[in-house]
């Protein structure tokens, strides 16, 4: 029998496989452990759909109140909403329980600030250390407070996005869409969004009693059901949704997935038209939106990968509108976190007001091919292989915000520790896919010691 | 010290440095392994901490593949008639029961609806222990189902061990003190079916407790109290899980918990002759009673599981403790308070007369408790000395050690809940009660302060 995978704890919180290393043990210290940071109050917990839910979510429910928390109970909810009803509550502190775009065996805890905003670093490191230590202050049972349901997160989402586009022009149109919510946390919310955009609703996957129909990572390769359905349908838009609703990919009237990379770069070019401002953007993001902040005269800002490195960058640059290439679009008027909601009508107003279709839409963006690869390495070869390729690429425009970054004028490498796995990431982008493959081989040959 | 006990059948402490989470996610999942991921019937009573517990035991049971049935708010003999009428694997009754509100519960129920016996304990106990549970992988997480069809059964399984009828024609006014426990509603449509009117005291479901838990003479002055103004026929006092019951008579007179189960042996053995199992500490008064019915007595450990498990497999038909609780077997496997008060104004019915003039045909005897601290290293000591001390008498030395002469007994023993010495003596004359008492408790306390013995 293969040894189990412990769980990880790290920045983006605890995650495990259910049935190894996920357990209710885990999850209610984990949980006792952030009440405790967070202090004897209101903690909002959510979920997403998946079927350990309940499991983990008792479990962290029972940690809270050990600790005199209160635990205010969202349900299945997005994360985004989640996290904006944090701060509209004034809770202190919220747990979002979905692993994310991770497969369905797994599941995590998210740990979110009074603030809204996924703990920082220093905070998830300071967390983990209460729980390492183990010593939580348990309150008596005349302390114990009543835990609470709360139906209004979903509601109070769809308001605040809904106050921040022009909802009637986009009503005006009545949009046929199509989404994909993969069974996912945006089962339910999804088409109640749509619907009150005046969109005809074509829901797929909008069953929270199943299991995820595919991967829930929002891959042009596991959405292949939805644009068949945009197809046969006629459908004006298709939107892919993963199991948190935090990350959206865009499908166009012909039924061809635009690449996730594709939707913050759409969002990014209609917002300006709107409003200039900086834009912050992860290292990996596509070069598509250096293109389109240069056609619109504003700075790009990028940050290390990570949604809580474009956050905080946002916040300290006053950047309103920001994101990340594997679909998270972030607007700060409504949520400083990825919120697939605030993608679907940016584009659909994007739609509205200038009277075109969605490829219309793409074909206004210079294209580009990403290449990704990955390469196992064990960590004390990380910054020594690293150091080989900046070696390699002395000559060129370096930049080491997050591993090494290559950039030419019109294609760019970036060779990065991943966050979560002992992998180095690699990425390339340029202007036909040949192009980009040779940089991709290029790095490999420098960074594989055997060949 | 951390106030946590684990016993048969049960694991108890105090809420918070004690009874955390972890040990009750650690005890979900070793009963939930036990029951080979079945199904598994959970209630609890209204104390607020109870969330807690149930929160982490659904957690540990779900995590090791059970089906969880949540009952909510439920008495722990409605949860025992669950467990069976579903067909479950077993059960859980988070309930601090008697005990004050700074402490908690769990307790465990077998798939036949009684409490764990001392045999099955020790398998989840060794589980715990060894910390190896079954782990269900993502696909067969279950859900948490509830269930509400089974209270209407559970009322008719009640209602069918009584003669309805004569209890009916009577229209008795009963005063009942729930301690804002988990048994107002369920007790309000029992005596809605057998035609009494009932008179709420602390009927809440708030889990503030307005006195301690157990229904003893000193918890029942508020409706006893309430008794000498209010016209009622009885009064009755049911702790928060609805186990156990203590009486008032209907001139607000609190009547120790002893005399709850000679009561009820009253119209049981009466319509259901049999043997009575009850435990070593329990009043002589139920020997009294057996005998003018032709019955015998057997004598068990002191706790529930004890006596309902040696009354069981002695065809016993009536099970109790001089706590208050009664139980009877076969067709109630757990102590049973509405049933026990349905039994007693059966024979009030009967015998046409009030709780007062039933109690005065009781033998009086005088009986008297008195505890003392001792470490848990030196409290088998001083019970071995006891032994020894009263070895040409041929003592039972079942739970501790129990000396009978034949005006008297004396019962020393070790508590079940707490790091204390538990000494009672029944005798017929006071005098006589007061002197084995004095004996006992210095005898006692010589050995635990070391002055010889």
């Amino acid at each position: 029998m293969p040894r189990p995978m412990p769980p990880k704890i790290g920045v983006s919180g605890v995650r495990g496989i259910v049935g190894e290393s996920l357990t209710p043990q885990l999850v209610t210290s984990f949980a006792a452990a952030f009440g405790n940071y967070c202090g004897a109050g209101p903690i909002l917990i959510g979920t997403d759909s998946r079927p350990s839910r309940e499991m983990v979510k008792q479990a962290a429910i029972a940690g809270l109140l050990s600790v005199g928390c209160t635990p205010v109970d969202a349900g299945i909810v997005p994360l985004p909403a989640l996290m904006l009803h944090v701060r509209q509550a004034g809770a202190f502190g919220a747990i979002f329980v979905s692993a994310s775009h991770n497969p369905i065996e797994w599941n995590a805890l998210k740990f979110i600030g009074s603030d809204g905003i996924v703990l920082r670093p220093n905070q998830s490191a300071e967390l983990a250390d209460l729980y390492h230590q183990g010593v939580y202050s348990r309150v008596g049972a005349q302390d114990i407070a009543d835990g609470r349901v709360e139906d209004s997160t979903v509601a109070r989402h769809r308001d605040a996005v809904l106050r921040v586009i022009n909802a009637d022009a986009i009503r005006s149109r009545k949009f046929k869409v199509a989404v994909d919510c993969c069974n996912g946390a945006a089962s339910l919310a999804s088409p109640a969004f749509l619907r009150a955009l005046g969109c005809e609703v074509i829901e797929l996957n909008t069953r929270l009693d199943r299991s995820f129909p595919h991967n829930p990572e929002p891959l042009p390769e596991n959405i292949v059901q939805l644009c068949e359905l945009v197809k046969q349908t006629g459908a004006h838009v298709g939107f892919a949704q993963d199991a948190d609703a935090d990350r959206l990919a865009v499908v166009n009237e012909c039924g061809e997935p635009l690449g996730e990379d594709c939707t913050v770069a759409l969002a990014v070019d209609h917002w300006l038209s709107r409003r200039k401002g900086p834009i912050v953007v992860s290292a990996s993001t596509s070069r598509m939106v250096d293109d389109i902040a240069a056609r619109h005269g504003v700075p790009v800002f990028r940050t290390r990968v990570g949604e809580i490195h474009v956050v905080e960058r946002m916040l300290e640059c006053g950047a309103e509108i920001g994101g990340e290439g594997n679909g998270g679009v972030i607007l700060r008027e409504v949520n400083p976190c990825r919120d697939s909601f605030i993608g679907m009508a940016l584009l659909l107003e994007a739609l509205a007001e200038e009277g075109v279709s969605v490829s219309e839409l793409r074909a206004r963006i210079p294209k580009y091919a990403m290449v990704r690869d990955t390469l196992l390495c064990p960590a004390r070869d990380i910054a020594p292989l690293l150091r080989l390729l900046q070696n390699l690429y002395r000559n060129q425009k370096l930049d080491f915000t997050d591993g090494v970054k290559v950039l030419w004028p019109d294609r760019w490498l970036h060779a990065r520790p991943s966050n979560t796995e002992l992998i180095i990431r690699i990425i390339a982008e340029a202007p036909t896919e040949p192009e980009a493959r040779t940089l991709l081989l290029e790095a490999l040959e420098c960074l594989s010691p055997s060949t | 010290m951390k106030e946590l006990k684990i016993g048969t059948s049960w694991v108890r402490g105090v809420v918070g440095d004690a009874l955390t989470p972890e040990l009750i996610v650690n005890f979900a999942c070793a009963f939930g392994t036990w029951c080979d991921g079945g199904a598994v019937v959970i209630g609890r009573d209204t104390r607020r901490s109870s969330a807690t517990l149930r929160a982490a035991t659904i957690a540990g049971l779900l995590s090791t593949g059970c089906e969880v049935i949540d009952m909510g708010v439920c008495p722990s003999p409605v949860l025992s008639f669950a467990v069976r009428e579903l067909g479950a694997d077993g059960g859980i009754s988070i309930t601090g029961s008697h005990n004050d509100a700074r402490w908690n519960a769990l307790k465990f129920i077998g798939p036949d609806g009684a409490l764990l016996n001392a045999v099955k304990s020790e398998e989840v106990i060794d589980l715990y222990h060894g910390s190896s549970f079954l782990l269900a992988p993502w696909d067969k997480i279950k859900p948490v189902a509830a269930d509400n069809r089974v209270l209407e059964r559970y009322l008719e399984h009640l209602l069918v061990a009584l003669d309805v009828e004569l209890i009916r024609a009577r229209h008795f006014r009963v005063a009942v003190d729930f301690c804002n426990g988990a048994c107002a509603p369920i007790a309000a449509r029992f005596l809605e079916r057998l035609g009494c009117t009932l008179l709420p005291v602390n009927e809440e479901l708030t889990g503030e407790f307005p006195h301690p838990p157990a229904p003893s003479v000193a918890n029942m002055r508020q409706l006893a109290s309430i008794l000498r103004w209010l016209p009622a026929d009885i009064g009755a006092a049911i702790n928060v899980d609805g186990d156990r019951i203590g009486l008032v008579t209907s001139g607000g007179v609190a009547l120790s918990e002893e005399y709850t189960l000679p009561l009820a042996a009253g119209i049981r053995l009466k319509r259901r002759p049999g043997p009575v199992a009850t435990n070593l500490s329990t009043s002589s008064m139920i020997e009294v009673v057996a005998r003018e019915l032709g019955q015998k007595v057997i004598r068990t450990s002191v706790g529930e599981s004890h006596v309902i498990d040696e009354g069981l497999a002695e065809g016993a038909v009536l099970a109790g403790e001089g706590s208050g609780g009664v139980a009877a077997l076969p067709s109630t496997m757990t102590f049973d308070a509405l049933l026990t008060l349905g039994f007693i104004l059966e024979q009030m019915a009967l015998c046409g007369e009030s709780l007062a003039s039933l109690v005065d045909r009781l033998p009086r005897y005088v009986m008297r408790k008195r505890q003392m601290g001792c470490q848990p290293n030196l409290i088998y000591k001083v019970l071995d000395r006891f032994r020894v001390r009263y070895a040409d008498q041929s003592p039972n030395c079942t739970d501790g050690v129990r000396v009978a002469w034949s005006d008297a007994w004396l019962h020393v023993r070790a508590s079940n809940t707490e790091p204390l010495l538990r000494i009672i003596v029944e005798a017929d004359a006071a005098e006589r009660a007061d002197s084995i008492l004095d004996d006992a408790m210095t005898f006692a306390h010589r050995i635990t302060y070391g002055h010889g013995g």
